[in-house]
């Protein structure tokens, strides 16, 4: 009954104009960086950050979340209209897809991805209002020393789950974490790796990293290559699937909404390893494994089912434990902080208001996906055709004007350009940037509650080993850490090893 | 990357200046948490967790360093191999140079012509369409900034914006 009218609260926040409209707003610029190679939901987050600061907390992240789910959706047409990903959770739409798109069946591969989407997404959401409320009652038994393990933990699985050698991504998270340190320690106030310069006094900012990183790096990388565009220029009708597509989809929609969730739910998951899992799973479980890569509508259904599934349940741990899981979430976390608000425990209980109207309001922006990317097909598959020569100077400048906006400082351009030449030359040598993101939110929490459990236990290192949950993600960390050793766990690790920042 | 058979110890293999470029941070960052102190276990300092990160990264870039030594790598070359690599070049000295002239010059003066620069260096755009977008675009994200959201971009000494 509580749980009704919370979510009858949660949709008179959300209804209201301003937040229908930055809903709206959040899900079309979803949709656009999702179906515009080249720039993905991690840049538009960051370049609208600062936008959020114009109006009330909700609507600001009602906008930002709606960037993320949208861009799940959106992602899909280009995969299969024209076989580059729209972002790296789209991926594997493209290898079916896109096949199905060169056989006259682009209408019900569309149809079936928004679809598919569509239930995904609105489990999601179900089960976000029925789980988040009971784990943030649980979490807040927690202490420093759980948090501690939690985040290690979280930064353990996604360096497991970044593509190339672990050495890598550990030595990136690594200096996330020191990054994540620099400016005045919160406990002593000392100023820490600032070199004298008072524009570090108060840390590097997480818009200016991002940016660099994962928008002007992009772009410097994708100037190297002749991006080819196979684009399906038939007319496309018929976008509702036929009895027989939906008999073979149902499975992998069901399938890929349970395996997307519970994915989005662990801390270094999400929508990439969602949708490859989802695949591997589909494949194997099929009785014609051969028609998958030949336009198999089952390789389209199940991932991106998956996909929007574990966009939603990346939203428990952020809630009810404050940990970002993904470098999207970190930047959700970011929006919070902005408006002087912790996600944890406690926000489900202090501001009813603000999580009922932003579980209420994803309800809402996945109707208004579903109209965005099914009657308005013909638009996207236009805004395809733009040339990346015209989109790439326009990107760096929306990138540039976002940087300065977020703190009014030159030196934060200056940052974002030494991070994208930085972030270029990452990816060359094979550095993904992801883990350094995430562990550049997460150093600071890090730090503060590994201080507080020392100085709590008297500088007993056998605390973190003494309750249960912390004991749990330490041994699970250090059983991915030792695992890749083995030659059956490295190989299965590189199955599954995917490019999360992409 | 195309030539991973490459021997181990040449000084071109990339892996391997990877590897003492991270083992180079890492001794830093211990050297950096000195100067902070480290503190003790019982109450840990302001360079307590720098010290104990700097130790890990100098763990990992040593790996990669016995790994690159161990199964070779790629060279700086075939990083590059096949692409249009002045394209990036270019861009990054385009972006260095607006660097320095933004807070001088102003939003204005040095974005259109940086707009005009990669609309016409890097992958070129015909004239018609690119002076138009190297001006209007910097102009109308001005306009939307300064009138509608009231947020003040860099004038420069000649007060331009």
């Amino acid at each position: 009954m509580d749980t009704i009218l919370n979510v009858m609260h949660g949709f008179s926040i959300a209804l209201l104009p301003v937040n229908l409209l930055y809903c709206f707003i959040g899900v079309f610029i979803g949709t656009l960086v999702g179906v515009l190679p080249g720039i993905g939901p991690i840049s538009a987050m960051s370049l609208l950050l600062p936008v959020t600061l114009s109006g009330t907390p909700e609507s600001g992240i009602i906008m930002m979340a709606g960037i993320y789910y949208g861009s799940m959706y959106g992602g899909s047409t280009t995969s299969i209209l024209v076989n580059i990903p729209g972002e790296a959770a789209s991926v594997v739409t493209c290898i079916d897809g896109h096949q199905m798109a060169k056989q006259g069946r682009a209408g019900p591969a569309l149809g079936i991805s928004a679809l598919g989407s569509f239930i995904a997404g609105t489990f999601s959401l179900v089960a976000l209002m029925l789980v988040a409320p009971s784990l943030a009652s649980v979490a807040i038994a927690f202490g420093p020393a759980e948090y501690f393990s939690l985040m290690v933990l979280g930064l353990v699985v996604l360096t497991f789950l970044t593509q190339g050698s672990m050495a890598k991504a550990l030595l990136m998270a690594c200096i996330g974490v020191v990054l994540g340190l620099i400016g005045l320690d919160a406990i002593t106030a000392q100023p820490r790796l600032t070199f004298g310069r008072l524009e570090l006094i108060d840390g590097i900012g997480l818009v200016p990293v991002v940016m660099g990183l994962f928008g002007l790096a992009e772009v410097l990388t994708n100037t190297e290559q002749v991006l080819k565009r196979d684009i399906i220029n038939a007319k496309i009708t018929q976008l509702l699937p036929n009895k027989a597509d939906w008999k073979a989809s149902a499975g992998p929609i069901g399938r890929g909404t349970l395996l997307g969730f519970f994915l989005g739910i662990l801390p270094g998951g999400g929508a990439v390893v969602a949708s490859f899992a989802s695949y591997a799973l589909e494949k194997r479980l099929s009785k014609t494994p051969e028609r998958f890569g030949h336009g198999a509508i089952e390789g389209v259904a199940g991932p991106e089912s998956a996909n929007n599934a574990a966009a939603g349940g990346a939203f428990i741990p952020l809630m009810t434990l404050g940990i970002p899981p993904n470098v999207v979430m970190a930047l959700l976390l970011g929006a919070f902080v902005i408006h002087g608000l912790q996600p944890g425990p406690l926000l489900i209980t202090q501001n009813p208001g603000l999580f009922w109207g932003i579980v209420a309001s994803m309800y809402i922006g996945n109707v208004m996906l579903l109209v965005l990317n099914l009657p308005l097909i013909g638009m996207w598959v236009q805004l395809l055709k733009l040339p990346y020569n015209i989109l790439f100077p326009l990107i760096i400048l929306f990138t540039i004007i976002g940087v300065y906006c977020s703190s009014n400082n030159v030196f934060d351009v200056y940052v974002m350009v030494a991070f994208g030449v930085i972030g270029y030359f990452m990816r060359k040598f094979g550095y993904e940037p992801a883990p350094l993101v995430l562990a550049f939110v997460l150093g600071p929490m890090l730090e503060n509650n590994l201080r507080k459990s020392l100085i709590l236990s008297q500088g007993d290192l056998l605390t973190f080993m003494q309750r249960p949950i912390s004991a749990a993600c330490l041994l699970l960390a250090a059983v991915l850490l030792i695992g890749p050793l083995l030659p059956s766990l490295r190989k299965k690790r590189e199955i599954v090893a995917l490019d999360e920042g992409a | 990357m195309s030539d991973l058979s490459n021997p181990n110890y040449k000084l071109n293999n990339s892996e391997l200046w990877g590897g003492l470029v991270g083992l180079a941070l890492g001794i830093f960052v211990i050297w950096s948490s000195f100067r902070l102190k480290i503190g003790t276990i019982h109450d840990p300092g302001s360079g307590y967790v720098l010290f104990y990160t700097g130790i890990l990264m100098c763990l990992f870039a040593a790996t990669i360093i016995v790994a690159a030594v161990t199964e070779g790598g790629p060279t700086f070359a075939s990083r590059w191999e096949g692409t249009r690599w002045t394209r990036p070049v270019a861009l990054i000295a385009f972006l260095i140079v607006y660097c320095f002239a933004l807070e001088p010059l102003g939003f204005l003066l040095s974005s259109i012509p940086l707009m005009l620069l990669l609309l016409r260096a890097i992958d070129p755009v015909r004239w018609p369409l690119a002076i138009p977008l190297a001006v209007l675009a910097p102009l109308g994200v001005w306009w939307v900034l300064k009138r509608i959201l009231l947020i003040q971009l860099p004038a420069g000494i000649f007060e331009v914006g």
